[in-house]
């Protein structure tokens, strides 16, 4: 179960990681469901054209690159409002899409390709073993392993280096970079990229683990990615949690299709009912502790 | 989030307008096999007849309302991003609620089950607000959370235990003929709710700007900290402006249900909690502004519509325009852009 939840761990959490980078940029960037999707389109088109899963996956990195360069000239140089470009962008992978799939392979549908190369997983034997612990750590997709590596990489970028101290100094004034010499719209415009990688590749994994392109293949995970953000109180090992939870939320659910005499749609509503109520407990719990450190002072 | 300027420069506006026109006729004719049919249908289609223009203006209904539910709640600086979800409910508990006392008379049989959906919908956006109120839960998350959470359950409900079996449709019964909304403009779907939206977005400008009230829910939203530090109780300005947004979206989704379709179907929602944040932002979260950005968008979608079934059009290419319209719709540089460009001309000239 913790296996499966990992695996769906992943494409959320390399999404929200790309998320978080921007957020503390200042830039909200709500496309985060649109960028997947097009990783996700990239990731399938590619692979199956090249039988490279690793190509697959560098395409998806750069096509979610690609669409947020789009989104950082129309918010940075062009001046529209951040929440509308992030909409615009949405309706873009949405409409863009079908559009493009139908031009090259005749369908507006479901891509599945013949003799496609599925995501590696991690496969490691050892004479000795422990049966849970190896569990817990081999024999997941590559992706999981990514995802973990990237929140290390995001948090020495954000916390242990100069480049990482302007992005968080964008988000919270940018002339403070201004008067240095510095230019805050190059750092806006890098970290918006950076989001757009982080998305593009967890939609890449998402397509590559299932092995077909599906349209709204990632329904409401991008939107699940940014609610990680601040799940995770935007910082990336929070962002970890958080997607871990979201992620175990959801093996729960569908689990509890064979136990509980709940019908089909309404399980799909128990994720976002765990996470809220987790959410709202949290707060809850760390608002009266905070209380009461407050009065023993 | 830019709400610095509420009117916002009319040339400016006049502009992005016009670099939309442009760019939709760009792509009508580079997207479609038959251009000039397909520009004709998307710009004058929803002028062609009774029907299309009393669906368009009717469209402008909902805009209206979901558009005034986002702006209060920006204004208060707050975010209410579970209009979708709120919409849908609303509609559900109305179509219940009308359904479950034909006995009324048609005015208190309306009364009762507007007041069902506006009701239900005030307090799910209200959880939201008394969350961040009691322990500064982030509202803006809660909202979203909590609407995607009773889509698929309203979802089930409208295909299962809801379901209307005399209909083919996905559909809940239709609403006894008595709780009807006046249609204005047969054979179109216009109905008297249009009066009450434009009466609504009036309202909400004159308490906003002219009560102390309203005074107090602006300055909260503009620096919470000065608000607060001027006495002003500023933890109401959090939970009523969600309860009141949800409320607005809630009418409309009521409205849905009384004046348009007379039933909730399935899904009919998707899309209209961003489309009214949207326009919010498009009216600069001013609610008079939100009028003219809901006739626009509502144009838009209606002379989509038209130009999807009478040409080859697609729905694709529809989205597609939409989102370069966003793009172009709020650009501010737009005009300094065009003036570089035209100086780097005149320069090479």
């Amino acid at each position: 179960m913790i296996a499966n939840s990992l695996g769906i761990m992943a494409p959320i959490l390399i999404a929200g990681l790309g998320g978080l980078l921007s957020e503390r940029a200042g830039v909200l960037n709500i496309s985060l469901e649109g960028l997947m999707l097009t990783g996700a389109f990239a990731a399938i088109v590619v692979t199956a054209a090249t039988g490279s899963v690793l190509l697959g996956v560098l395409t998806a990195a750069v096509a979610g690159a690609l669409l947020a360069l789009v989104f950082s000239i129309i918010s940075i140089d062009f001046g529209s409002n951040i929440f509308i470009t992030g909409l615009g962008i949405n309706l873009l992978a949405a409409g863009g899409i079908p559009f493009i799939s139908n031009q090259l392979f005749g369908t507006k549908g479901v891509l599945r390709f013949a003799e496609m190369p599925v995501l590696p997983r991690l496969d490691l034997t050892f004479e000795f073993r422990i049966p849970l612990v190896h569990d817990l750590l081999f024999g997941h997709h590559v992706g999981v392993y990514l995802g973990i590596v990237l929140t290390v990489l995001v948090w020495v970028a954000l916390y242990r280096s100069s480049f990482g101290l302007r992005v968080r100094v964008v988000g919270v004034n940018p002339e403070t970079l201004r008067l240095r010499g510095l230019s805050p719209e190059r750092y806006k415009r890098i970290a918006i990229i950076l989001s757009g990688i982080g998305a593009g590749l967890g939609g890449g994994l998402l397509a590559l683990r299932l092995g077909v392109y599906l349209p709204n293949i990632t329904s409401g995970r991008g939107w699940i990615a940014l609610v990680t953000i601040y799940l995770g109180y935007r910082h990336p090992g929070g962002v970890l949690i958080a997607a871990f939870v979201f992620a175990f939320a959801e093996t729960v659910s569908m689990a509890a299709q064979g136990v509980i005499a709940l019908p089909n749609t309404v399980l799909l509503s128990l994720p976002y009912v765990l996470t809220v109520l987790a959410m709202v407990i949290y707060s809850a719990v760390r608002h009266s502790s905070a209380r009461r450190v407050r009065y023993q002072r | 989030m830019n709400r610095t300027s509420p009117r916002g420069s009319v040339p400016a506006i006049a502009l992005a307008l016009a670099a939309a026109v442009a760019v939709t006729v760009v792509l009508l004719i580079a997207g479609s096999d038959t251009p000039v049919a397909a520009i004709r249908a998307f710009f004058f289609g929803p002028f062609s007849n009774t029907y299309y223009f009393g669906n368009m203006i009717n469209g402008v209904t909902v805009l209206v309302l979901t558009g005034l539910g986002a702006s209060l709640a920006f204004r208060a600086g707050v975010f209410n991003l579970g209009g979708e979800g709120q919409v849908y409910t609303a509609a559900v508990v109305t179509a219940v609620a009308a359904n479950a006392a034909p006995q009324l008379s048609a005015a208190g049989g309306i009364a009762f089950a507007l007041t069902a959906g506006v009701v239900a919908a005030g307090i799910m956006a209200g959880l939201s607000g008394l969350f961040r109120f009691l322990w500064d839960t982030d509202e803006l998350i809660t909202s979203f959370l909590i609407a995607s959470a009773s889509i698929p359950i309203i979802d089930y409900m409208i295909v299962g235990p809801l379901n209307d079996p005399a209909s083919n449709l996905l559909t809940t019964p239709r609403v006894p003929e008595a709780f009807r909304l006046l249609r204005i403009l047969p054979p179109s779907r216009l109905h008297i709710g249009i009066l009450l939206a434009l009466a609504a977005a009036a309202i909400t400008f004159f308490l906003l700007f002219y009560t102390v009230r309203g005074y107090e829910w602006r300055l909260t939203g503009l620096n919470i900290a000065f608000a607060r530090y001027g006495g002003i109780n500023t933890g109401m300005y959090i939970l009523f402006p969600m309860l009141i947004s949800g409320a607005l979206h809630g009418l409309a989704g009521a409205f849905h249900v009384l004046g348009t379709h007379h039933a909730a179907l399935v899904g009919f929602s998707a899309g209209l909690g961003w489309n009214g944040l949207a326009v919010a932002l498009i009216g600069r979260s001013h609610p008079l502004g939100v009028i003219p950005a809901a006739l626009v968008f509502s144009y838009l979608q209606a002379g989509s519509r038209t130009a999807i079934l009478h040409t080859e059009f697609t729905f694709e290419l529809a989205t597609i325009i939409q989102a370069v319209i966003f793009f172009i719709i709020t650009a501010q540089h737009l005009p300094r852009i065009l003036r570089r460009l035209r100086l780097k001309r005149d320069a090479r000239a």
